[in-house]
């Protein structure tokens, strides 16, 4: 044989030995594979300002207190977690937290009260700047929002502890639900170099997962810590987090069983996912909203001086209403959504049962109703040119949304027709994301199509307080001071069903002013593999709470 | 001797006047991205963040600073070797772009010698051949997938060799139980998980570097050096190995250093559908989060890389033809 044939035959067989590679590997019992976009930057809670850094961090690092969804009550509730028990002082000015005792971190070093004071300095320490600075508003703070360790925390023994709240400050639990970090790793290292540590890729951790490997921009495999209290061994034991940027590849990938869940999948894969037996669809409505931002406030002259006048187009809120009225939003929600969404008639969440105003009814797709709100406010068509003109000026304008999100390219088509119907001239134009949240901060864009992920907790004054200066969010720049009043007194102490009302009053008074148009509540789908048990896909996520999951295997 | 000091001189003059191409070309990146509108800090802007820690970030970019100021310190910096801290990944930019930087180099030069190798091949075949149906065949083939866009054919392995035929890992660079194979076995499966996303990479080059060196090679065969060498009696095997192909290869090399250059600056599509950690992710994810030092970062990596790429083609024109060696230097 001559060394070309063998080398040619060496090569066959050297083909055949790839190809026989079994592409799915034998996997480990209990070993659950999560499809994410991106891998992470930093495993430490202090500086995990992405998503899926928030969601792996929880699971390395636990908190004092565990919030859980309660679906019944529409809010959360707070159990125990690395405290076994809290109590509060009958007036809620402090709070006392009893540790566990079988609380350790990695190394063995058991948690402590110090780790709790160490931790919360730290969050909050100017030099520092953790994802949490400056959000310590319920605590004892100095100008530079670094908590004084002093005032706010008592070590009463090795395991108990008080959080005195400032004095006017509304009480809030959720502040001090921060993953506690360990003192006796990160002691060593200067406040300003904490954000470059190598220790930030090497935790030493608390939670019921303990990173095992991390591939960079491959997986992150976390395996179940079985030190932890939480750790049970009929549960899942790994945990990997399979980077695959492409979401068509995470689709292929959870279709063909290399990838047991994803998140934020598309409603137009739906149908075709459904078709597999063991894939498990769950959407969740109410955690993101999609809106038409009307800007309120006149561009060029607040570009100009910072001067608000009211937009001439938008700055009505009949004008508004009329808009919303022409915009046919059920047919975007069941063309495109498969009814999967909600329609939204205000920035409150229907999750949030006690807040959400059900008495409201949204603004109906009406033409007779819309044109007759504008001809109220003075457009018509006197040239008969097919659009309504008022002062001389066409109601005519452009409607910009980020690149990259099909539901938005077919909602505008939809609603360039639907607004053709009154006589509005409506063009669309497509931005790169950067540019575009470049040009809503600067407030000059006159038309928009975008989302709010809403916080846990209800948030609402970031979004809609009239200090334009504090509040960078309110983009469209809607103002009224009877809802400042409303947001003001929501940060105080005040009873149960009083801050219910101040909510329903809320939403009342931003249904009638319409500041923007509420489209609809999308649905963030989950997709995963039914051998997955015991899992609660709630507003809180869908790995929050994994380690009590369990694998079925066949 | 006198040889030698020229090309030593010309090679000084040669990474001189590359050093300063670098530096002109960061310089006006540094300006652009400056220019271009969004700001770092805006991600830092949300709900669940205050207003403070967006300050206080800002203050840390430097991006208060007047933009000349910005500028002077960056490029002290840069010329002691330091292109600052990323603003994403929080580490030094140059130990960001080596992390993803290594695959794209092995990935790029994998990728480069399968493109001339089997185009080399392909083409000494059918020019042997001397086929016409054969020829018209590969070059419509060839055609076809120098037209066809890298995502194109990338999802189309993956549908037929992983989705229908299940060959080949869907993405990523290894199995999840890489760690408890043996050395064979790794070495086996990381050429298993790539061979998709190299025949992606490749195919197009392939195709471009059949048609040059086919005609190339065809105008070799038929010059009179090639039949008076045959008159004399040296074997077809010998004429094309020692006069044929380097001949024929030569003008070629050019073209293959710049294709070097811009796969080692990243091959975003074929990286993104295929979850490999390359330069091009690396570089459009600078840009959309407005990483400012490491876009500069990836663009130096890339430039240095089409900068060394050319001068690596010029050396082996040199070996190949020393004739060349003052023409190219100079």
């Amino acid at each position: 044989m001559s060394i070309k044939k063998l080398s040619f035959f060496l090569i066959v067989v050297f083909l055949f030995s790839l190809l026989s590679c079994d592409s799915k590997p034998p996997q480990s019992k209990n070993r659950i594979v999560v499809g994410i976009s991106s891998d992470v930057k930093t495993f430490n809670p202090l500086f995990a300002f992405s998503v899926d850094e928030g969601a792996i961090v929880e699971l390395l690092y636990l908190s004092l207190v565990d919030f859980r969804w309660d679906e019944e009550k529409g809010e959360l509730k707070s159990l125990p977690m690395l405290a076994r028990k809290f109590e509060w002082a009958g007036d809620s000015s402090f709070i006392t937290f009893f540790l566990r005792d079988d609380i350790f971190w990695t190394d063995s070093v058991r948690i402590t009260p110090d780790d709790v004071v160490f931790s919360l300095d730290v969050y909050s320490d100017p030099l520092v700047q953790s994802r949490l600075y400056g959000t310590f508003k319920s605590l004892h703070t100095n100008d530079e929002n670094h908590i004084d360790i002093e005032k706010t925390i008592e070590v009463k023994s090795s395991s108990e502890f008080n959080i005195h709240f400032a004095e006017d400050a509304l009480p809030n639990l959720y502040e001090l639900g921060i993953p506690i970090i360990p003192k006796h790793v990160f002691d060593s290292v200067g406040k300003e170099e904490l954000v470059t540590s190598g220790l930030n890729f090497n935790p030493v951790s608390s939670g019921p997962f303990k990173l095992k490997k991390w591939d960079k921009n491959q997986t992150i495999t976390l395996e179940a810590n079985e030190q932890s209290f939480l750790y049970d061994p009929e549960n899942v034991s790994e945990l990997v987090f399979k980077i695959v940027p492409d979401y068509t590849s995470r689709i292929l990938q959870i279709k063909k069983g290399d990838i047991d869940l994803v998140e934020l999948v598309k409603t137009e894969d739906i149908e075709d996912l459904r078709g597999y037996d063991d894939l498990q669809i769950v959407p969740v409505v109410g955690r993101e909203y999609d809106y038409v931002g009307w800007n309120n406030i006149d561009p060029n002259e607040f570009s100009s001086g910072g001067k608000i006048e009211p937009h001439s187009l938008f700055g009505s809120p009949n004008v508004r209403k009329a808009l919303t009225h022409a915009i046919n939003r059920n047919e975007i929600l069941d063309e495109y959504l498969l009814g999967l969404g909600e329609i939204a008639v205000a920035p409150v969440s229907p999750i949030f049962k006690k807040a959400f105003d059900e008495s409201i009814i949204g603004y109906e797709y009406d033409i007779v109703k819309a044109k007759r709100l504008l001809e109220d406010e003075g457009w018509a068509d006197s040239n008969n040119d097919g659009i309504l003109d008022k002062d001389g000026n066409d109601f005519s304008f452009t409607l910009h949304y980020p690149a990259g999100n099909p539901l938005r390219e077919f909602a505008a088509t939809i609603m360039k027709n639907n607004l053709k119907a009154v006589g509005i001239e409506m063009d669309m134009e497509v931005l790169e994301l950067g540019t575009f949240i470049d040009n809503l901060f600067a407030k000059k864009l006159d038309a928009w199509m975008a989302a709010w992920y809403i916080p846990i907790p209800l948030e609402l004054k970031p979004y809609w307080y009239s200090d334009l200066e504090s509040t960078p969010l309110n983009f469209v720049s809607y103002q009224n001071s009877t809802i400042d009043k409303i947001l003001d007194n929501l940060e105080t102490k005040i009873p149960l069903q009083q801050r219910i009302n101040f909510y329903k009053k809320f939403q009342e008074l931003i249904h009638r002013d319409e500041p923007v148009t509420f489209l609809y509540w999308i649905p963030n789908i989950s997709v995963y593999n039914r051998k997955i048990k015991n899992i609660n896909v709630s507003p809180l996520g869908t790995v929050t709470h994994c380690w009590e999951w369990s694998v079925k295997n066949n | 001797m006198n040889m030698n000091k020229e090309v030593i001189k010309a090679l000084c003059k040669r990474f001189l006047s590359s050093v300063i191409t670098l530096l002109l070309l960061i310089s006006l990146l540094f300006i652009l991205v400056r220019l271009s509108p969004g700001d770092p800090a805006q991600k830092y802007i949300s709900a669940e963040l205050s207003p403070e820690l967006r300050e206080k970030i800002t203050e840390s970019f430097n991006l208060n600073e007047p933009v000349l100021n910005q500028y002077s310190s960056f490029l002290i910096n840069a010329i002691k070797g330091d292109l600052g801290v990323s603003y994403d990944y929080k580490l030094p930019v140059l130990t960001v772009v080596w992390e993803y930087l290594s695959f794209t180099i092995i990935f790029a030069l994998v990728s480069i010698l399968i493109q001339l190798t089997v185009s080399l091949y392909l083409s000494v075949f059918i020019v042997k051949r001397n086929s016409r149906f054969l020829d018209n065949s590969i070059s419509n083939i060839s055609l076809i997938i120098y037209s066809t866009p890298a995502f194109v054919l990338g999802v189309f392995l993956i549908y037929v060799f992983s989705v229908q035929l299940n060959l080949f890992p869907l993405s990523g660079l290894k199995s999840l139980d890489y760690d408890s194979f043996s050395a064979v076995a790794k070495l086996i499966d990381q050429i298993h998980h790539i061979i998709l996303p190299v025949i992606t990479l490749s195919a197009a080059g392939v195709a471009l570097f059949y048609k040059y060196l086919k005609e190339n090679l065809g105008n070799v065969y038929n010059q009179t050096f090639v039949q008076q060498m045959r008159a004399n009696g040296f074997s077809e095997s010998y004429i094309l190995k020692r006069h044929v192909i380097p001949n024929a290869i030569r003008p070629l090399i050019s073209i293959a250093g710049i294709e070097l250059g811009i796969l080692m600056g990243g091959a975003l599509l074929t990286e993104v559908i295929f979850g490999l950690p390359g330069m091009g992710r690396l570089t459009i994810d600078s840009i959309l989060s407005r990483d400012y030092p490491l876009v500069i970062g990836c663009a130096l990596a890339a430039g240095a890389l089409m900068v060394f790429a050319n001068f690596l083609a010029d050396l082996v024109k040199m070996l190949i033809d020393k004739r060349m060696t003052k023409g190219i230097l100079g």
